[in-house]
């Protein structure tokens, strides 16, 4: 195993999303800041409570897992699309790094950049609700197994792209509605029915109940079946990312 | 004696319906530096980038120092250098990062003094900590050829490494091709200039529509397929050759103000000046010339390869 390799490009990666720390880290803080001022504070003394969670707490994990996706999937899929396009990608093809650790390092870096992003949106989010985590340790493995899987989506979306329109075509025409008709601002049960319905349909809906469940120890779907979505999810599309980086496809001639 | 350091086997490469290798056999000896010449397109760099690793050969083996490139990739790897032809750069890292980097990748920790001695030799000292993106054309190319030989390949593949390089940077990076070379370094090299396959060469390949024409030693080639010519520039115009320089071969230019002369490269052009004193012409200037690599590489492609061989 190359064991040097791996953590280079691994070290490599995490020092290029911490380069551009206002698009990466800050970015993020600040939407989350503003879910809260405008959804957790403001419209949050009205609704009071959901499932008899406090309305901003209720929120809190939803826009977590969207934050923890959002940017595990971002950071590969840039930074392979990247370099692609700069054709810095031939550095990789002609060193001894296996695809299971060129993937790995990916993946990994993804995952740290989903996680720290994660993790300031729950501090900040935190600040108005409360530090409270009813089950930390399930809630981490939940977001680790997320992050994993939708990097190896972003690692297969920019093996594939060859524009930076189809890089950002799954999280904002595919990830974003999803996880907002997942859930995150209200309960599936207090729903309309076709809402109700659309939303139980909807894999990141139990995402987003599992981390609730996790955290306030409330949800309103069995928890088993988010970790079962993120475990399918993250399986499958590692599998899919090494297949496809095993075959070529689009990078080796 | 040992074996070749890389081995092409009947190596073939199609894209679809285009063959881009056909059936490639050819050994690149320890030690030497092999220019690969061919027109667009002829298939250098898929050659090349079969033995890297970034094509897969469609037929065929490829080895390095005995090994597959494929079964054995991170042996192989770890032998091969690669500078490519396109010219890349991270703009999120210094020249500095970017060396270590790559070193990493291949399993190797960059030691200062081989850091140093990279960052000397390709001029890029003073600019270690700069950002590549604010690389001039020139340096982010030298910056390519550093990449490839931080893990001190066995094996230096350079597809075009002086494109767009000014004369003087080029001179100093063919004399450092040289020293590689004198370590033992084994360099196989494609060049958007023949005078550089003509420079650096200890033997030369020909290829075209992805069949190797022809391998052979760069001075035995010029010797075997070259020869030189005797031009006697004359101060007045002649109307026809006299008969003792006819039977040598000699022929009228310039319209009767010059007379071209072949011999072969070990020839002598003794006979016809003497035969040109015997005559009494008015000679102006005698010069001799040399064939070049390139009017060897135009022959043997039937004259039909410009001078570029990207």
């Amino acid at each position: 195993m190359n064991l040097l390799g791996l953590q280079t490009l691994f070290v490599k990666e995490v020092r290029r999303f911490l380069r551009v720390p206002g698009q990466t880290l800050l970015s993020p803080l600040i939407t989350t800041s503003l879910y809260f001022l405008v959804f957790g504070w403001s419209l949050g003394s009205r609704i009071q409570e959901v499932d008899g969670v406090p309305y901003a707490r209720f929120i809190l994990p939803g826009l977590v897992v969207l934050g923890v996706i959002t940017n595990a999937y971002l950071n590969s899929a840039s930074s392979l699309f990247v370099m692609k396009l700069q054709g810095t990608v031939v550095d990789l093809l002609v060193s001894p790094l296996s695809y299971a650790e060129i993937l790995g390092a990916f993946v990994a870096a993804a995952v740290a950049r989903g996680m720290l992003v994660g993790g300031i949106m729950w501090i900040v989010g935190s600040l108005f609700t409360g530090f409270g985590v009813a089950h930390p340790v399930l809630a981490l493995a939940l977001l680790v197994a997320v992050a994993a899987g939708f990097a190896a989506l972003g690692f297969l979306t920019a093996t594939w792209a060859g524009s930076f329109e189809q890089v950002n075509f799954l999280p904002t025409f595919v990830v974003t509605p999803l996880t907002f008709l997942g859930g995150v601002f209200y309960s599936a049960s207090m729903a309309p029915p076709a809402l109700r319905w659309l939303t139980r349909s909807n894999p990141i809906y139990y995402l987003v109940e599992t981390l609730r469940w996790s955290v306030t120890g409330r949800a309103d779907a069995p928890p088993e079946a988010g970790f079962a979505v993120a475990a399918v999810l993250a399986v499958g599309a590692l599998l899919a990312a090494y297949g496809v980086l095993r075959s070529g496809w689009r990078l080796r001639g | 004696m040992p074996g070749p350091v890389v081995r092409l086997r009947g190596v073939s490469k199609r894209y679809g319906d285009f063959t881009a290798l056909d059936r490639v056999d050819l050994d690149v000896e320890q030690g030497e530096i092999l220019a690969l010449l061919g027109p667009n397109g002829a298939g250098k760099t898929t050659l090349i980038s079969i033995v890297a690793g970034l094509v897969r050969a469609s037929a065929g083996e490829a080895t390095v120092l005995g090994r597959d490139v494929v079964r054995d990739y991170r042996f192989t790897r770890r032998a091969v250098g690669l500078v490519p032809q396109e010219v890349n750069f991270d703009p999120f890292f210094s020249v500095e990062e970017t060396l270590h980097f790559q070193a990493g990748y291949f399993g190797v920790r960059l030691g200062t003094e081989r850091l140093e001695e990279i960052l000397q030799a390709l001029e890029l000292t003073e600019k270690r900590h700069a950002n590549t993106r604010s690389l001039s054309g020139g340096m982010k190319r030298r910056l390519l050829i550093g990449k490839a030989l931080v893990h001190e390949p066995r094996v230096l593949f350079l597809d075009e490494p002086t494109a767009g390089v000014d004369v003087r940077l080029r001179q100093q990076l063919w004399a450092y091709v040289r020293r590689l070379r004198a370590r033992g370094t084994t360099i196989v090299l494609t060049t958007h200039y023949l005078e550089e396959a003509e420079a650096l060469a200890d033997r030369v390949a020909v290829i075209d529509r992805g069949r190797i024409l022809l391998v052979e030693g760069k001075d035995r080639l010029l010797d075997r397929q070259g020869g030189k010519t005797l031009r006697i520039s004359l101060t007045a115009p002649i109307a026809a050759l006299p008969g003792a320089l006819r039977a040598l071969g000699a022929r009228l230019e310039e319209g009767g103000g010059a007379i071209d002369v072949d011999a072969p490269p070990s020839g002598s052009f003794g006979p016809a000046l003497a035969a040109l004193a015997e005559a009494g012409l008015p000679v102006g200037d005698v010069e001799t010339r040399r064939a070049r690599l390139e009017d060897v590489f135009v022959s043997i492609l039937g004259g039909g390869a410009g001078k570029e061989t990207p």
